[in-house]
């Protein structure tokens, strides 16, 4: 926990300072010949996507510690990790609806990443549903952990089962399957640097996150031992 | 060697230390009977004893076996009554004694669940179904699993509640007659003088460690 | 071993057979969904074809979820649960007899069920009855593994029923999704069932494989 505090400020520095680079190279960038001004959504989107994924992975990784090792340190970053996983994948959707609108002509389409990140918000808002409505913090722990790790396992699926349901989706836009990266060129140098500051910007908040959940795990145990001491 | 040794056991909830360092040993035919204040970690022990609750810190081995890797084993060698009946409603007391042995896979003919019925005197109830019952009978049906399962080791939270007093003199008897057929009985009572008429070692659970004396129970 | 998992399945059976009740009320539920649709889709002769398979694959989904939320009800009382639980036998079987339990009052209820939508709907597939009620069986098999894990996870949970259909729900999406495409595959003279066979079978092998792993580490404490 100690070095959760230690690292705080340092990544909040490191966040605005490639948030800010980030930024002002998308709006140097070119536009794009079809796509025109909304080009720019793509910059938050794609990068957001991808933070929303990374979150995941986070969560599954820090669950599976939480089981074997039954680190608290686990569990305290699980918990964090949700709220920002879930905060990116609402943006995630946000930001494809409002550059779908004029590309498609439609708010919404059934395919399959945006189905498959509909279903990630669900379960991620399901994490937060499980956690806060049991009442004993041990077997609330274990119960988010184990499904993390399901929803891990399903998340796939779900990706493929959509994709062989329907395909009207353009390919993926860090180099699909097609080899040619959809992002012209030009446009590349920008979206890796919003990549590096959406990984520090997500990050800082499940670090910030943590430490509040720490604070507030601690007051609730003093609160517990100052009621036995009055006994 | 003790047929039962616990060392070092360590015991919390979160941050919430409920045991610190109990230590126990005992004999076949031995009978320990825990006093502490409500919160003292009885309960605690006792689950830990059943193996519901996996072992934090500490070692604790029953006739040979480690509960760490031989778990399975313990628990068909113990038999614990808590507070909870662990009884279903929709089944008869046949059916339920049915049900616990089967899940033990111990082999009991009906019969012999008929005479452990009869023992525990539910004769006339062993056809209906348990829901009605009330909290002494359930208590009383659930001594029969003693009688069915002859455990090594017998764990009682409070096994004196919801009996009248013919019903403590029965347990009693019922209890004595287990240890001298050498079992061992852990027991969490708050009550000293219901268990004054069976034998056994009074052991005290304060500040999460286990003491011979009485002093060491303030107030 | 398996004996100790038969016996918990048959305990649990006895006991819907005996109260009747959430076989009743599964039953009940599941007609009123259909009036639901009935009344949402109005659908003549040719549309509640194409409309069966989504149809039958919602009601399955909803009518399940009821006998979820019962799964551990009967555990609760006199705190058998924990009975349970200290059973000699290692913590997958407990899983795999309550999960048989389930999955048997489930497929009675269905096999009541699809005659009946069938009826309802006035849908003229009777020559594949048998072959639509197996690709349901596919899709029960998985979900009530995912199901009865997650109903042992929300057993202690406050407001437990919505919780469990908001954690099940998406996490079934594939199933659902096969489901329907398959029932629809059977269907037609020439569908193309078995890919979506195919996935229902994996979605059954995966969950089937880390449900009683994950309810052992559940109850581990």
């Amino acid at each position: 926990m100690n070095l959760l505090a230690r690292i705080q400020r340092p990544l909040g520095f490191m966040t605005l300072l490639w948030l800010g680079v980030g930024l002002w190279m998308v709006f140097q960038a070119p536009l794009d010949f079809q796509q025109g001004n909304s080009v720019r959504i793509l910059y938050a989107h794609v990068t957001s996507a991808k933070m929303s994924l990374f979150c995941y992975i986070l969560l599954t990784i820090t669950s599976i510690t939480y089981l074997i090792k039954k680190s608290e340190t686990a569990d305290i970053i699980s918990e964090a990790t949700v709220p920002v996983g879930a905060a990116f994948t609402a943006v995630t959707l946000a930001s494809g609806s409002i550059w779908g609108k004029p590309m498609w002509g439609t708010w919404w389409a059934w395919d399959a990443r945006l189905t498959s990140m509909l279903v990630l918000l669900i379960i991620y808002m399901g994490l937060m549903a499980l956690r806060s409505s049991l009442d004993e913090p041990l077997k609330a722990a274990r119960a988010t952990a184990i499904l993390a790790i399901i929803g891990a396992v399903d998340l796939p699926i779900i990706h493929y089962s959509v994709v062989w349901w329907r395909t009207l989706h353009q390919p993926a836009s860090f180099g699909g399957s097609s080899g040619n990266p959809s992002i012209g060129g030009d446009l590349l140098p920008p979206l890796l640097v919003m990549a590096i500051a959406f990984i520090f910007l997500g990050a800082y908040l499940v670090v910030v996150k943590a430490q509040e959940i720490a604070a507030l795990r601690k007051l609730e145990a003093l609160d517990i031992e100052r009621m036995e001491q009055d006994d | 060697m003790a047929k039962l040794a616990v060392t070092g056991l360590h015991h919390r909830f979160g941050r919430h230390k409920v045991l610190r360092g109990v230590e126990l040993s005992m004999h076949s035919g031995e009978c320990v009977v825990l006093f502490g204040d409500n919160g003292s970690g009885k309960s605690t022990l006792l689950t830990l004893l059943s193996t519901r609750f996996a072992l934090q810190k500490g070692q604790y081995i029953l006739d040979g076996l480690d509960s760490r890797s031989q778990g399975e084993e313990i628990r068909s060698k113990s038999v614990f009554i808590s507070h909870n009946s662990h009884l279903y409603g929709h089944l008869t007391p046949v059916e339920n004694l049915l049900f616990f042995t089967e899940l033990r896979q111990l082999d009991c003919s009906k019969e012999t669940i008929r005479k452990a019925i009869d023992n525990v005197g539910l004769t006339r109830f062993a056809d209906r179904p348990s829901r009605w019952f009330s909290a002494g009978m359930k208590k009383r049906l659930t001594l029969a699993r003693v009688l069915l399962a002859k455990p090594t080791l017998l764990l009682l939270d409070e096994p004196y509640s919801a009996l009248d007093t013919q019903g403590v003199t029965w347990l009693n008897n019922i209890l004595a007659d287990f240890l001298s057929n050498s079992g061992m009985i852990i027991m969490a009572s708050h009550d000293p003088q219901r268990v004054a008429a069976l034998s056994h070692t009074p052991l005290f659970l304060k500040k999460g460690q286990l003491s011979t004396k009485k002093e060491a129970l303030s107030c | 071993m398996l004996k100790a998992a038969y016996r918990i399945a048959w305990k649990d059976m006895v006991g819907d057979l005996r109260r009747r009740s959430s076989l009743s009320s599964m039953l009940f539920f599941s007609i009123a969904v259909l009036v639901v649709f009935q009344a949402a889709f109005e659908p003549d002769r040719q549309a509640a074809v194409k409309l069966l398979p989504g149809l039958v694959w919602a009601t399955m989904l909803f009518t399940s979820l009821m006998g979820l939320g019962r799964v551990f009800q009967a555990e609760e009382e006199n705190g058998a649960f924990e009975g349970l639980l200290l059973a000699s036998v290692p913590r997958g079987i407990i899983f795999l007899g309550k999960w048989m339990g389930n999955l048997l009052l489930t497929l009675l209820v269905q096999a009541m069920i699809l005659p009946l939508t069938m009826i309802l709907f006035n849908v003229d597939a009777w020559h594949v009855i048998h072959h639509i009620f197996g690709v349901l069986v596919l899709g029960i098999l998985g979900l009530t593994g995912l199901g009865v894990l997650l109903a042992a996870m929300t057993q202690a949970a406050r407001s437990r029923e919505t919780l469990l259909a908001l954690l099940l729900l998406p996490l079934v999406a594939p199933l659902l999704i096969a489901g329907v495409q398959a029932t629809a595959g059977v269907m037609e003279v020439d569908g193309q069932p078995w890919p979506w066979i195919k996935l229902l079978l994996i979605f059954d092998t995966v969950y089937l494989a880390l449900a009683p792993w994950g309810f052992s580490w559940l109850v581990e404490e």
